[in-house]
């Protein structure tokens, strides 16, 4: 389990000299498996903020890792340029390309990486021993990281004798003890089980959000990603999708594919009718869905609407009144410990709904829906 | 590391492809050749002579009983020693650990070697005391015999079929058992209706692995079989160039190329076959264990029946060995025995120039041989595991390839090529052709080695600022040097008692160990053939000490 200790923080700091901001401009990368050319990244522009935690969000094979092993250097991309800070560390045009091991980055990787032959203290020493800093320093260093990482007396344990959690934690100190500039992180918690994980995810958000540093981490997992970032990118197919905080991403996705991929959602299609004051009136198959205006749209226009099941009000009879009502039977409930989750029927169509566990409504049962028009966000294609 | 792989790859192509093309295509054209001067004059003579002689239908025949029961005796018994390790709960389990390494510790022609000596006809020690004890007027057994040719082959195969059978024992899924027994089939229906044929994949790939093996065998055929005049392939080849005054390479070469092309054959049936079978064993649930069935009152009987294969296996020859090199003639074990033991046989070795010699070839063999074959190894495993591109699966499939070249039809091949070079009778052809044949063996522990460094541990130690020169040095040899020592151990034993290549190759001045044992055995010097194997048994094992410590020292620095 990752509890990192709270009351060291004077001890280990990493010092940010410089606001280590990463620029990337125009980079795309091909591979060829199997004979077939597929693009892993397709002119990616993307400015990840200095001492944040970025999130780069995509579904497997959509480029993340492709794009997190080029900044790292482990990668050389086709085309474009990569800057950490001031310094440009790839450029086709000016061919540049700084190895890995001179870009002075820490990575964690998905599958930890501990090295099977060294014991904890050995792991962690590497990157001091391979800039030849002196001993004393060294072992200072790696008794203060461990200390950080509350794998203190660890030292001479060997690195097969760890746990899945303790190795994420010795991973975690090598990528930190020579006060990298980044860290970077590639799904370091998918090989976790479900509860440890949820846990190490809290720790690692107020732990890089004490440490002040520029934090890039790759992941697939949406709640993962909602509740570490500042920051989160959303990739597919090559291409960086949106960029938004966590609530943007959630709440304002402009695109179908983000709404989708990112929590539970109900797409509707349909076109736009009328805009009145700051909502719009569009046309669906349901009927006349009152949404959220958030941008310049014109009359006639064929946009996605997207419903969030946890915004589905159902209400009374006596309260029928308001934009978006609609009357559907319940097609499925599922008793699932923290709510209850099913499909309601508005005519040829089933929707995604919830309601509290101690509901007493039933299959089968009709029901007046309704959707409030602030939660009913307008996607482009 | 990534920047020179282009240039490495057409390199290691390069050489690994005279390795193994070269000896076969000159084997090709040496069999359509009349002599081994006159390299280009095309003849079908060879192939007509080879085939139309009247006593070729024999060879062929005693090659397939000889091929087929010592595969199936093998394959039968690997089959019972694996399920009474896996299934049920016989006593003393790492015996059979022992059983599988057993073929590094004695070297093929002293095992045949100890057979002839218990149970030849003359004056075998077990035919002698039943003579002497039980009345038998004739010594009751003979060894010299297809029977018996069998026998020892099948035993020494025996690990090799207990290796492919086992794992896929393990990995058995009792629950297809279970719920045949729960559908009402009886026991015995249940083993061979489901067990049997689960197995199958396995079982027929043990049986070609070990036909194979015995196919290549010259050792057993050598030493038990010429005696009693039952020539298979491999020592009908050796009775065309060693024997007689005139040796003919081509005829050689064309019998050479029948058992080349069976082997390639059977090679890939094995490759098919253990393709299906990984199929079969990747289905299997993760961290199941098979139920353990009770062997009650059969449980010491059995487990006598398996010591006393063991014991036949590893304590006979050596001890029959050890006995025969002490004793001035074939006598059964007795006080006048004991009286009459000396050292003359010791002596006689020692002061023989000839076996000191081939002593010293066979350790300059196996160090040198062993040291760049690895290092030839390590390069080419790099390339299949790592590299990876089309370029390479040729490399993989080159390699591959000679795992079934028997080595007196390489030693053909190689011979034919050496002869028209400077190296030809020098100990530089004995150790070329010894990497070309054993290649595979040092090339599997380090790739299998190279495999376990997952790409991760390499790119960590990038980002955590080492350089591709400080990464060879601090992570991927470390975590190689395991393999490299196994391999290097297999291919230097192998090295050390190398014959069937070597009978060919080996000329006066490159005497080898196992060519020295051989020219005893024709001439039954039993003494000395028994002193002279201690030696080499021992030199082996000196050779596996001295490794395993280096490999101590090396994991120590760091």
């Amino acid at each position: 389990m990752l509890s990192l200790a709270k009351e060291e923080d004077q001890y280990f700091v990493p010092n940010p000299i410089k606001q280590m901001e990463i620029r990337i401009s125009n980079l795309s990368k091909d591979f060829s498996l199997e004979g077939k050319k597929f693009r892993a990244l397709d002119q990616v522009d993307l400015t990840i903020p200095a001492n944040q935690i970025f999130t780069i969000l995509g579904p497997s094979g959509c480029g993340k890792t492709t794009l997190l092993r080029c900044i790292v250097g482990l990668e050389t991309p086709d085309s474009g340029e990569i800057a950490i800070g001031e310094e440009i560390v790839f450029s086709k045009e000016k061919s540049i390309f700084i190895p890995p091991e001179k870009r002075g980055l820490g990575m964690v990787f998905q599958t930890y990486a501990i090295w099977p032959h060294m014991n904890v203290f050995e792991n962690v020493a590497y990157p001091l021993q391979a800039r030849r800093e002196p001993k004393e320093k060294i072992k200072r260093k790696v008794a203060e990281v461990l200390q950080l990482v509350q794998l203190a007396g660890f030292e001479n344990r060997p690195a097969t004798k760890l746990s899945g959690g303790q190795q994420q934690r010795v991973a975690l100190a090598r990528a930190l003890v020579a006060e990298p500039k980044v860290i970077l992180f590639d799904e370091p918690l998918s090989n976790l089980d479900a509860k440890l994980r949820e846990e190490t995810r809290k720790e690692l958000r107020r732990f890089l959000t004490r440490l002040k540093i520029t934090a890039v981490y790759v992941t697939h997992d949406q709640a993962e990603a909602l509740s570490l970032s500042d920051t989160i990118a959303v990739m597919n197919n090559g291409r960086i999708v949106e960029i938004g905080t966590p609530r943007d991403i959630y709440f304002h996705s402009e695109h179908k594919f983000v709404a989708d991929f990112i929590g539970r959602a109900n797409i509707l299609e349909g076109q736009v009718r009328a805009i009145e004051n700051n909502y719009l009136i569009t046309d669906t198959s349901l009927g006349p869905i009152v949404c959220q205006k958030k941008r310049e749209i014109e009359i006639g226009k064929k946009v996605y609407i997207c419903i969030r099941p946890e915004f589905i009000k159902i209400i009374k009879t006596d309260q029928k009144k308001g934009p978006n009502i609609f009357l559907g039977k319940i097609e499925s409930l599922v008793f699932s410990g923290d709510l209850c989750e099913g499909e309601v029927g508005i005519g040829q169509i089933s929707l995604n709904f919830q309601v509290e566990p101690t509901s007493p409504l039933q299959e089968g049962e009709e029901i007046f829906l309704q959707f409030p028009p602030d939660h009913c966000q307008i996607l482009l294609h | 590391m990534r920047r020179h792989a282009p240039a490495l790859t057409p390199t290691l192509i390069a050489i690994v492809s005279f390795l193994t093309v070269c000896p076969i295509s000159m084997l090709f054209l040496g069999s359509f050749t009349e002599g081994w001067e006159a390299l280009g004059n095309f003849t079908l003579q060879k192939y007509i002579k080879t085939y139309s002689d009247p006593a070729f239908a024999a060879i062929i025949k005693n090659t397939t009983i000889f091929t087929i029961g010592s595969a199936l005796l093998a394959t039968a018994l690997a089959l019972l020693l694996a399920y009474l390790n896996t299934r049920t709960n016989i006593p003393f389990k790492s015996l059979f650990g022992i059983l599988s390494i057993v073929p590094m510790m004695i070297p093929h022609i002293l095992f045949a070697a100890s057979w002839a000596l218990l149970l030849n006809p003359s004056n075998g020690l077990i035919n002698i005391f039943l003579k002497q004890f039980l009345g038998f007027a004739e010594a009751p057994l003979n060894i010299y015999t297809l029977e018996g040719m069998i026998l020892v082959e099948a035993l020494l195969d025996l690990p090799i079929a207990y290796l492919v059978i086992s794992p896929a024992m393990s990995a058995f899924d009792v629950s297809l058992e279970e719920s045949s027994r729960v559908c009402g089939a009886s026991s015995l229906r249940t083993t061979l209706k489901v067990t049997l044929p689960v197995l199958r994949p396995a079982i027929l790939a043990a049986i070609t692995l070990v036909a194979v093996r015995s196919l290549a065998s010259f050792a057993v055929p050598s030493v038990l079989g010429m005696p009693g005049r039952i020539y298979v392939m491999a020592t009908h080849i050796y009775r065309l160039i060693a024997t007689g005054f005139s040796p003919d390479y081509g005829m050689a070469a064309a019998v050479g190329m029948s058992v080349l092309a069976i082997s390639i054959t059977l090679i890939f049936v094995y490759r098919s076959l253990t393709a299906e079978g990984e199929k079969y064993v990747t289905i299997s649930s993760r961290g199941y264990r098979p139920t353990v069935i009770d062997l009650k009152k059969a449980k010491y009987p059995l487990f006598i029946f398996v010591s006393l294969i063991a014991c036949l296996l590893i304590v006979l020859p050596v001890v029959v060995l050890f006995y025969t090199s002490l004793v001035p003639y074939s006598m059964v074990p007795s006080a006048k025995a004991l009286a009459a033991m000396n050292l003359k046989h010791w002596q006689a070795v020692i002061k023989d120039p000839i076996s000191m010699l081939s002593l010293k070839n066979s350790i300059f063999l196996g160090i040198l041989g062993a040291s760049l074959g690895i290092i030839l190894s390590v390069f080419v495993a790099y390339v299949i595991v790592k590299v990876r591109t089309t370029a390479s699966g040729l490399l993989e499939a080159f390699s591959f390839l000679s795992f079934s070249f028997p080595g007196i039809v390489v030693g053909i091949g190689f011979m034919l090529f050496f002869v028209r070079t400077p190296l030809y009778a020098t100990i530089w052809a004995l150790l070329i052709g010894y990497i070309a044949t054993y290649l595979p063996y040092g090339i599997r522990p380090i790739s299998s080695a190279f495999i376990q460094i997952h790409s991760h541990l390499e790119e960590s130690s990038r980002v955590c600022g080492g350089s591709s020169f400080y990464t060879m040095r601090r992570i991927i040899i470390p975590l190689l040097t395991p393999g490299i020592v196994s391999g290097w151990i297999l291919m230097a034993t192998m090295f050390v008692r190398e014959l069937s290549l070597s009978v060919v190759l080996s000329r006066p001045g490159t005497e080898v160990l196992a060519v020295q044992i051989l020219r005893f055995a024709e001439d039954g010097l039993w003494g000395k053939l028994a002193a002279l194997g201690i030696i080499m048994i021992f030199v082996s094992t000196v050779l596996v000490i001295s490794a395993s410590l280096i490999e101590g020292r090396i994991k120590k620095v760091k």
